[in-house]
């Protein structure tokens, strides 16, 4: 009775759970907002079983799910741009509003804190790529099947992320860090 | 620089941090490494900003997972009759992935975090005693069976004066048997003791904590083999303690903690 029959249901239902937590976590940092996260990844989760016909067993679930999340982000940020929303990261408002659930009692927690939002002023590609090599821990053959860039792209957009990460931790443009 | 490190390129640096480089150059990266002190300390920095962003946005992974989105992996509502699992598999299959993904992503930080944050750590500790101490005991591991599980909630309602209740894991193979109260360091606790099939118990402890703010996550600890999975949540702390693997036990705590949600969300 649990089992699926091969009309209805071609996606595997626990690999689509189980892909869930890490789409999350992905939609979080793409969109800085787990309202809106949660919400693209319920847009992918429903594209998924549209196109379920266009995933292959056998191949990597979780990649095809992360192709299909980051085409959606692209095409909501492409609609938003034409219709002149802007959905910016870098501006102060989205920047606060960054909902990442650091402990309350990690040691480094400022650190950390600091570390997300500056991350959340990266562009999206570059944020893109860094999370899925940093965090994700993806080939980077894979990330450049996931986001469909060539990889020379993908490590160069690698590169460029990290150090400017780096410099925007160094050199905060927050006020607050001023104080000595 | 003794090295030869103009040979590698600025994407060589990336790929080798990353475990991305090819296999054939990993010796000669390596070799430049040792003699290029700087391309190491590169290296080192690389790596420590991807574990700092793990570390930062490992927290979402553990969260449980929204209803809605269980649902949506469930596919379009249309044509799902006949294969759509019951509603407390998927539940139980989305916690437990949950849960395996903690373990894959740098889940190992969590049990040392119990060393640097003080506070709870008598607790874990002391409902782990209690569940070794009661589950072990086969006659009488309760005070009050859970046949009357009425009268025992009404009764740790009273001692504990907050408003207890026993989660039902049936769904979970683990069925109530009953309950009692611990005595705490300066609380009273109220023990709720489940059994499967299989004899297996564990235990889910509560208890007032008026000192602590909000919530936490999750955290694990172990103390004689007996495993804890501990939090905080709305001015009560509850720990989860069984012999059982991590992964069981946490998917079990999320499914007491999500049960418990939705009564506090409840009408009362």
């Amino acid at each position: 009775m649990l089992r699926s029959t091969p009309e209805t249901a071609p996606l595997p239902h626990p690999d689509l759970l189980a892909a869930i937590p890490r789409l999350r976590r992905y939609a979080r940092v793409l969109t800085g907002d787990s309202t809106r996260a949660d919400d693209l990844v319920q847009d992918t989760l429903a594209r998924a079983w549209e196109k379920r016909r266009l995933w292959q067993a056998g191949t990597d679930l979780r990649a095809w799910l992360f192709t299909i999340m980051h085409n959606i982000y692209v095409n909501q940020l492409a609609v938003a741009r034409r219709e002149g929303v802007t959905i910016s990261l870098d501006s102060e408002g989205a920047h606060a509003a960054w909902q990442l659930p650091v402990r309350a009692n990690q040691v480094d927690r400022v650190e950390l804190l600091e570390l997300v939002a500056q991350m959340g002023r990266l562009p999206t590609d570059q944020r893109e790529v860094l999370l899925l090599a940093a965090v994700e821990e993806m080939h980077y053959d894979e990330i450049a099947a996931t986001l469909d860039v060539p990889m020379g792209t993908v490590m160069s957009r690698l590169s460029r992320a990290r150090a400017r990460l780096r410099r925007l931790v160094d050199e905060p443009a927050s006020p607050l860090r001023v104080v000595k | 620089m003794n090295g030869n490190p103009a040979s590698f390129d600025d994407a060589d640096l990336h790929a080798y941090a990353d475990g991305c480089l090819a296999p054939g150059r990993v010796d000669t990266f390596e070799a430049a490494l040792q003699v290029d002190p700087a391309l190491a300390a590169r290296v080192a920095e690389i790596r420590a900003q991807s574990a700092a962003l793990r570390a930062a946005l490992d927290a979402i992974v553990t969260e449980p997972i929204p209803e809605r989105l269980i649902q949506a992996a469930a596919g379009p509502v249309r044509g799902r009759s006949r294969s759509r699992w019951p509603r407390w598999l998927a539940s139980a299959v989305a916690v437990a992935a949950t849960l395996l993904l903690g373990i894959g992503v740098g889940w190992y930080g969590r049990t040392i975090d119990l060393e640097h944050e003080g506070t709870p750590t008598s607790f874990a500790r002391q409902a782990a005693f209690a569940h070794a101490l009661y589950a072990a005991d086969v006659n009488r591991p309760v005070e009050i069976w859970a046949a009357d599980e009425k009268r025992l909630v009404t009764w740790l309602t009273k001692r504990l004066g907050l408003a207890v209740h026993a989660p039902d894991l049936n769904n979970l193979g683990y069925a109530l048997v009953g309950g009692r109260l611990v005595a705490g360091n300066e609380q009273p606790t109220a023990l709720f003791m489940y059994e499967n099939a299989g004899k297996q118990r564990l235990s889910l402890q509560v208890r007032r904590d008026t000192d602590s703010h909000g919530e936490t996550a999750f955290r694990y600890a172990v103390e004689k083999g007996v495993g804890v999975f501990y939090w905080i949540d709305q001015d009560c702390s509850y720990a989860i303690s069984g012999v059982l693997d991590r992964n069981q036990l946490l998917s079990i705590a999320h499914v007491v903690y999500g049960q418990l949600a939705a009564l506090d969300a409840a009408p009362r």
